[in-house]
């Protein structure tokens, strides 16, 4: 596909939940629940003028549907406020500090007066009838292979209600979800083809899992794509849960809107094929009206001042990659999973840092996938520090950690002589090849010493 | 179809964003009201007039009586009256509509909102749509309030006008009754359901307005008093003590920390020689029973009023007024007859 010459235009929304409290009240932000609401209320929404006193087109759209909103509430994380029945209370700082953090860490231009927003929705995902939404900052920028992606906007929000089901004009919502701090990325359309929104999705969500208080799992990060050809109006395919299927999507819209004639801006929802199928029609202009219930938010040099920027998670894998000359990806999956590895280095000191990494992570995929076993390597990397065992017995006597037996030492210890052992078994074959020596070496000692070792005592003995 | 008279007096249900000042304003006028809600005027017959665009925090006695002849000149060619209201002080509206609108014989039904009418999410809607279905779908007459019954968007229901005071400062339900229950439970469909609605006999309406020139006071009991609070209210027309528990004041000198209290105690007969002063509780449930404990029969000696009663202290206050005002001299008997359901003698237990 030459995306050069369709006039290919792309950009992303990413949103990521923050962990913490609510926005705008002191609910803990729990999300997934399974087990029964504590109990329910039933709503309606009607389509409200904006600012401009017009009703908006999608706000109409939803109207037209007259539909009843279950909301199933839970009173561990739900309080009056979720439920529309207390006004917001002032938004949380610890939040707004996060979402600085971002905005910071993205090189964006941070608002000096932050001012929250009301943008309607009227799916019923908020019992209020709007989102909770404020820019914090503005004209940011990543770095990428293809030049560099600008970050038009940073805001920070209300995370919406979870659709449980819908049924005839009757649609259930969870409120679990709703009021969990929320930021809102949106890049410039500066991505030049599908493998490049990959790419600046994957930059994106590196920079957010940096950061403190970011939400983890399964549907904490969306993203959206924004895009348009030349001569087509602009479609938003929403709803990425992975990174790795943006791509074959973006290819497939493109190939839809290249077959479809009198094209609608819409709003689509990305499906598990690779498609999208229509949501909504595109939101007019007229969604946003001031949220009065929050006062504005002055951002002072004081309050700045208290932010302190982490460093990227691709800085400190770098730096583990340079300082123990560990493989690149080694080193990435070790700061992904948040392994505090230098505790591990300094603990094991007599053990290769290369090694300890092996076993952290390949060790750890390997007995996963093969035993389908959770490895507990810290006992065994003791016996490997204290020389008890060597590294060639390692994998072994992990797998049988992981198989909860008892660890017997002396099935794994290695000879207390090997060099005469060698030498033993160099004069019982005479004439036997290098190969056939090693043969019989590995086959009285497999699993106790290192070939390696073997092969240079035996050039050594011979 | 029915003829129904909508009367605007401001509040949250007319109110929107004002964007100059960031707040919520009453600035809806009858006619965006109407057309906010298109589906009134399928129920019932409307006719719509903005008499005033304010919150209910604002209004005294003259708006009382404003609205009392705004209502009177309406019934004569309307079926019911709608009054959108704010919900802050509609419970002090009811009960003075109640007590001035003698003899009525037709619904007044007082709407507010809890969310403002420029919110997906309001509640004046439903709120309109069942005063609206419940004139049209029953023959009711007298003052109440129709409000939310719980925070779904469900049932409305019908309070009465003297028994039912604002409960919380935010939830669609805020409206309880105290010490009774609720006329009716109505949706917006139009179905009606009667709870508890006994029908008087129709007398002739007759206005009995509130005289604007008095000055009534209301004053809560509360540890740490001091006696010049009261002194004030030597030059008021009439007094109501919300008193904590059965209906008490701290009024006795026990030891060497509470010698102030016996000069609230000289204040309070003071005043009492001079106007009528009523004693209600704090409590709001249940009623003022000054016999059980030594200072209340102190105060019943010195001539406070109200014992027995079960009155709200919001309701005590307009009738004491209105009493002033028409029954100047039979006040210290009226004050105990139930003249509008404001007194309840059988509390039950589920009222609580």
């Amino acid at each position: 596909m030459d995306y050069k010459k369709l006039g290919f235009k792309c950009g992303l929304e990413i949103h990521q939940q923050l962990d913490g409290k609510k926005l705008f009240c002191s609910c803990p932000c729990i999300t997934n629940k399974t087990e029964e609401p504590d109990f329910k209320i039933i709503r309606k929404l009607r389509a409200v003028a904006g600012e401009k006193g017009e009703k908006d087109v999608a706000a109409l759209y939803e109207e037209g549907r007259d539909r009843e909103f279950i909301y199933e509430i839970y009173k561990d994380c739900n309080c009056l406020v979720e439920l529309d029945e207390d006004p917001p209370h002032e938004v949380n700082r610890d939040a707004l500090k996060i979402a600085l953090t971002v905005a910071l860490l993205l090189n964006a231009k941070i608002e000096k007066n932050i001012k929250f927003m009301r943008k309607i929705v009227v799916d019923g995902s908020n019992t209020t009838g709007f989102q909770r939404t404020a820019l914090i900052a503005k004209d940011g920028f990543i770095e990428t292979s293809k030049g560099r992606v600008r970050i038009d906007t940073i805001f920070l929000e209300e995370e919406a209600a979870k659709k449980i089901k819908e049924e005839g004009n009757k649609v259930t919502y969870r409120l679990d979800r709703l009021g969990i701090p929320l930021i809102e990325i949106a890049t410039a359309p500066d991505i030049v083809d599908s493998e490049h929104a990959k790419e600046s999705a994957s930059i994106l969500g590196m920079i957010l899992r940096s950061v403190d208080c970011i939400k983890r799992g399964l549907g904490t990060i969306r993203q959206d794509v924004n895009l348009s050809i030349k001569g087509k109006p602009r479609v938003e395919i929403k709803g990425f849960q992975e990174l790795r299927s943006i791509p074959r999507v973006i290819e497939i819209e493109v190939e839809r809107q290249l077959k479809t004639k009198n094209l609608k801006a819409e709003v689509r929802n990305a499906k598990k094929d690779g498609g999208s199928e229509f949501l909504r029609p595109m939101p007019g202009e007229a969604r946003m009206y001031p949220e009065t219930d929050v006062p504005e938010i002055i951002i002072d040099s004081k309050f700045l001042k208290e932010i302190k920027l982490p460093e990227l998670k691709i800085e400190k894998s770098v730096r583990l990659e340079e300082k123990y000359g560990l493989r690149g990806d080694l080193a990435k999956e070790i700061i992904d999973d948040d392994i505090d590895f230098e505790v591990y280095v300094k603990r094991f000191e007599n053990v290769k840092p290369e090694f300890i990494a092996k076993v952290l992570i390949d060790m750890r995929k390997e007995i996963k996938t093969r035993f389908n076993l959770e490895t507990k390597p810290d006992e065994i990397l003791e016996y490997l520090n204290d020389g008890r065992i060597s590294e060639i017995s390692f994998f072994e006597l992990l797998v049988e950690k992981a198989e909860g037996k008892k660890i017997n030492l002396e099935k794994y210890k290695q000879p207390d002589d090997l060099e005469s052992e060698i030498k033993k078994i160099i004069k019982e074959n005479k004439d036997a090849s290098f190969n056939a020596i090693m043969g019989e070496v590995m086959k009285k000692f497999r699993g106790k010493v290192d070939p390696k070792k073997v092969a240079e005592l035996i050039k050594k003995g011979v | 179809m029915k003829k129904v008279s909508i009367l605007h007096t401001g509040g949250t249900l007319s109110s929107k964003v004002d964007y100059k000042t960031g707040g919520v304003v009453a600035k809806y006028t009858d006619k965006d009201i109407l057309s906010m809600f298109p589906e009134l005027r399928e129920i019932v017959k409307i006719k719509s007039r903005l008499i005033r665009n304010m919150s209910s925090d604002d209004m005294n006695f003259k708006h009382y009586n404003l609205l009392a002849k705004e209502i009177f000149k309406e019934l004569k060619n309307s079926d019911g009256v709608i009054i959108t209201h704010g919900t802050d002080t509609m419970h002090y509206s009811a009960a003075a509509l109640s007590f001035i609108l003698e003899g009525l014989d037709k619904p007044i039904l007082l709407v507010g909102a809890q969310r403002s009418s420029d919110r997906g999410s309001s509640d004046a809607g439903l709120n309109l749509i069942c005063a609206a279905q419940f004139i049209k779908n029953s023959d009711f007459f007298g003052v109440g309030i129709c409000m939310h019954e719980g925070m779904s968007d469900e049932n409305c229901l019908i309070l009465p006008a003297v028994k039912t005071r604002k409960l919380h400062s935010s939830r669609r339900d805020a409206f309880k009754v105290v010490n009774d229950s609720a006329i009716a439970r109505v949706n917006r469909y139009g179905k009606v359901e009667f709870l508890n609605y006994t029908k008087r006999e129709k007398g002739k309406l007759e206005l009995k307005l509130i005289n604007e020139k008095l000055k009534v006071g209301l004053i809560k009991s509360r540890p740490n008093m001091f006696a010049t609070e009261l002194k004030i209210y030597e030059k008021y027309d009439g007094l109501i003590l919300e008193g904590t528990g059965l209906g008490h004041f701290p009024i006795t000198k026990i030891d060497n920390f509470t010698s102030e209290n016996k000069r609230t105690f000289d204040e309070i007969k003071k005043i009492t020689k001079k106007i009528p002063v009523v004693m209600t509780t704090q409590c709001l449930f249940g009623r003022v029973n000054m016999n059980v404990y030594s200072p209340g029969r102190e105060l019943i000696k010195i001539g406070v009023l109200g014992n027995q009663l079960d009155m709200l202290p919001e309701v005590a206050y307009v009738k004491l007024a209105w009493l002033l005002s028409n029954h100047k001299k039979e006040v210290r008997e009226l004050i105990g007859e139930n003249l509008r359901g404001e007194i309840n003698h059988r509390i039950k237990d589920e009222f609580l």
